[in-house]
């Protein structure tokens, strides 16, 4: 009897020790994604994501660089040579972003 | 009108010399050429920043500083690593020479006729060094890390030439 209640005590350890019911659906992962900045372009230039994703711009140019969205929806602001800019897509919606010291470098970002 | 002549005049010259160099230049001396062709732009770049009139003008001669600093910042610190000393040489010395004419005749224009000559001898400048890039330094450089570099940097020098472009066309 006594090898019962230590057979079942082990059991309710056990069971607390699974912790939360694993069926129960998780939320979908959010994804990291990378645009290297260099020679003056976004790699890639256009980048599709999904809303709750995060991109990280990384300047692995010689020149200070920026992220700035055109319509002023987000901005890095100066990111250095070798440092980078992290940024969570949470609007869905196709946003233009330009380099506000180099006007010609462009990129894209869409988020779905 | 003279001034901007005499000016226009040194820039051809300052141009002509790119593709005049004689013999093909070594690594050591695209090294100094590299760093004298920088050197120039941030010093135009400097006296611009504090005597342009214009802010679009004032924010791409900060923005030439920056980034001409940063070229020669890498360049240096690679010619150092390689063990190569820059050896100055015609075209390096003539840069120099060229653009201490450059920036002793900015000095003497001020407010709109200041800012149309900075940003003409730019355009002249950044197309100079990339024909320079393009014929002379690119090919020529033997050292694969020196030749990166100069592939690495060529985007910059087209950036900054379309840059100033555009800033040419609204100053007509």
């Amino acid at each position: 009897m006594a090898a019962c209640r230590i057979a079942t005590a082990i059991l309710l350890a056990a069971w607390l020790c699974m912790g939360p019911d694993t069926n129960t659906a998780e939320p979908a992962k959010s994804t990291v994604h990378n645009v290297t900045i260099d020679a003056m372009k976004y790699l890639p230039d256009r980048l599709t994501v999904h809303a709750g994703d995060t991109v990280v711009w990384i300047n692995k140019d010689l020149f200070p660089h920026t992220v700035t969205e055109v319509n002023g929806r987000f901005d890095s602001h100066e990111i250095k040579p070798n440092a980078s800019w992290r940024y969570v897509a949470k609007k869905r919606g196709e946003f233009a972003y330009v380099c506000t010291l180099h006007p010609s470098m462009k990129g894209a970002l869409l988020v779905e | 009108m003279n001034k901007l002549f005499a000016l226009g005049t040194a820039l051809v010259t300052s141009t002509l010399c790119f593709s005049a160099q004689a013999a093909a230049p070594d690594d050591a001396q695209i090294a100094a050429i590299v760093v004298a062709a920088n050197q120039v732009d941030i010093n135009a770049g400097q006296l611009a920043k504090s005597k342009a009139e214009s802010k679009d003008v004032k924010a791409f001669a900060e923005r030439m500083v920056t980034d001409h600093t940063g070229v020669n910042k890498s360049a240096v610190d690679l010619v150092t690593r390689l063990n190569v000393k820059p050896e100055e040489n015609e075209t390096s010395r003539t840069l120099k020479s060229n653009g201490a004419d450059t920036v002793k005749k900015l000095k003497a224009l001020k407010g709109k006729a200041f800012d149309k000559a900075y940003v003409d001898n730019e355009v002249t400048y950044h197309q100079a060094v990339l024909d320079a890039l393009d014929n002379t330094l690119i090919p020529n450089a033997k050292n694969e890390e020196l030749k990166s570099l100069l592939v690495k940097v060529r985007p910059a020098f087209v950036a900054h030439l379309e840059h100033a472009k555009h800033i040419q066309s609204t100053l007509q």
